[in-house]
């Protein structure tokens, strides 16, 4: 299980529950990478690639389990943005890990 | 030295020959990779380089990796967003802040022409700029944003536009607008004639009022704003309200359809409004007539009325399967006519139109769009959803909206995200 300590420098998730975890088998799950990047259009409107963390924090190269945990606990209402609840809201397991994957390759 | 001297232009004359049958032979030496390179690869043209045209081009070009030859036809050089347009209104922004240019769409790979499109053969599939060049297309993208529909609000038309600024296309009517508004006599009357449904936004009609009486209460206290509307109520309407009577107390005077908001007739030359019979003597006057899908879209025969009906799945429209329309010239169902909007449907249109012309993956059609306004320093509101493609239209899935009585520091986020927002959609757009 995966926590969200790797990610505490960021003033955005450290308003989050920290106890919030995602199941092993889900974390699993093998993002398809071109579909990822297809879904990270949507993000990239409004997350910027690189720099500034102030207003909307930059997610390009974040780590897949941490991505992947995020967006499930917005998608569970364990993160209050209504922005990402909403976009979280509609996107399946599969569709979380094609955008950690994509996210993930941003970084190497 | 005479044969010489004879010699010199007779040389002269041969070289230039040569160079030019140089260039004749390479031309049709290089005949065949010229087809191959150009006329081999699908061509997309694309007009209209804002939300829409700018991210479809630059998202086709980028994705196909040279595979398709991309052609952007865009009339200006430096592109003005309206989205922030009203911040530069209320001294949030400089004008500076919101233009842009093409030189990262260049660098990306797509063929940027500036000339305006004129014409479009949809037998011969081509576009004529008014330059005279003429384009060939296998796919084309229109986005043209918006015109307005003549003769909407009597008394007004194009020819008014300095005396009566609508600054709804951004750039130099946006300054108009701002050198106006600071010209105002102490005391004086700012007046608005908003746009029936459905109307472009961002600029959004009530944040250009929020930002107007930012501005005034700073430098023009005494000054009124009187904001003429045909419609009963409009986007975000309980935030606006409690904002105005928040910063603005007094200030602002919004006459719906029910007072005769919608019965307006203007008089640039004498600078009066008159709302439901009564005339009024105005120091500037914002007039927002209706609108209608930018003309090219009609030149091309995919309207019906004012704006073009599309696909959901491809933007692709009703009248011409290989003319997709972007933005707010689409008819497409449930999404605002906003840049966020044209910039989501871009990337579902060409993640089709590449996977049409080159056989890469076509996904599931996902839109979204978030519109953020601000109402005074600090105090930002956002409304979004998320919508998917039905047979029917766009059709929207879920949203949200701020509330009113939101603490100071959910407004300052709001506001902030906004900036991130504006700094990461003209990245996305331009490169």
């Amino acid at each position: 299980m995966r926590t969200w300590a790797g990610f505490a420098k960021n003033e955005e998730v450290a308003k989050t529950a920290p106890a919030f975890t995602v199941a092993p088998q889900v974390l699993a799950i093998r993002g398809d990478i071109e579909y990822g990047a297809y879904l990270a259009s949507g993000c990239i409107t409004c997350h910027q690639p690189g720099g500034n963390t102030d207003g909307i924090p930059p997610i390009a190269g974040l780590e897949a389990g941490i991505f992947v945990t995020a967006l499930h606990a917005y998608r569970q209402k364990h993160r209050d943005n209504p922005v990402m609840q909403l976009v979280a809201g509609r996107l399946t397991d599969d569709e979380i890990a094609a955008l950690a994957a994509y996210f993930e390759t941003l970084g190497k | 030295m005479k044969h010489m001297q004879g010699a010199r232009p007779e040389m002269k004359l041969d070289r230039r020959l040569f160079l030019g049958a140089s260039a004749a032979a390479s031309a049709v030496l290089c005949a065949p990779c010229v087809l191959a390179d150009g006329h081999g690869r699908p061509r997309v043209v694309v007009v209209g380089g804002g939300a829409g045209g700018a991210t479809a081009a630059r998202y086709i070009a980028r994705d196909s990796r040279g595979a398709v030859d991309v052609t952007l036809v865009e009339p200006t050089r430096s592109y003005y967003t309206c989205f922030f347009s009203n911040l530069y209104l209320g001294g949030f922004k400089e004008i500076g802040d919101i233009g842009h240019t093409y030189g990262g769409l260049t660098a990306g790979g797509v063929n940027v022409v500036h000339d305006h499109a004129i014409g479009v053969d949809r037998t011969a599939r081509t576009v004529t700029l008014a330059g005279g060049s003429v384009l060939k297309y296998d796919r084309l993208i229109l986005a043209p944003g918006i015109d307005f529909v003549e003769m909407s609000v009597p008394g007004w038309d194009i020819s008014s536009q300095n005396l009566m600024p609508h600054a709804y296309k951004a750039g130099s009517q946006t300054e108009l607008l701002k050198a106006r508004l600071m010209a105002m006599p102490d005391g004086g009357v700012f007046a608005m004639v908003a746009p029936p449904n459905p109307y472009r936004c961002p600029p959004g009609p009530y944040e250009r009022v929020s930002m107007v009486a930012h501005y005034l209460k700073a430098n023009n206290p005494t000054a009124k704003i009187i904001v003429a509307d045909p419609k009963p109520k409009f986007s975000k309407m309980a935030l606006f309200q409690e904002g105005w009577a928040n910063h603005y107390a007094g200030m602002i005077d919004w006459i719906g359809e029910e007072f005769g908001g919608g019965n307006v007739g203007v008089d640039p030359a004498a600078g009066t409004l008159t709302i439901d019979g009564e005339k009024t003597r105005v120091d500037v006057c914002n007039v927002i007539p209706a609108m209608k899908a930018g003309r090219i879209a009609d030149i091309a025969g995919v309207t019906d009325g004012n704006w073009a009906p599309v696909n959901a799945a491809d933007m692709s429209t009703r009248a011409d399967p290989d003319i997709h329309v972007l933005g707010d010239a689409s008819q497409q169902g449930d999404m605002p006519k906003s840049g966020f909007s044209a910039n989501s449907q871009a990337k579902v249109c060409a993640n089709a139109v590449r996977g049409a012309l080159t056989g890469s993956r076509v996904f599931p059609a996902k839109f979204s769009n978030t519109c953020w306004s601000l109402i005074d320093t600090n105090d930002g509101v956002k409304v979004g959803a998320t919508y998917e493609a039905t047979e029917e239209k766009i059709a929207r899935v879920d949203g949200f909206i701020s509330q009113t009585g939101e603490s100071a520091e959910v407004r300052r986020v709001t506001y902030e995200e906004s900036e991130s927002w504006y700094a990461a959609i003209t990245a996305d757009m331009f490169g």
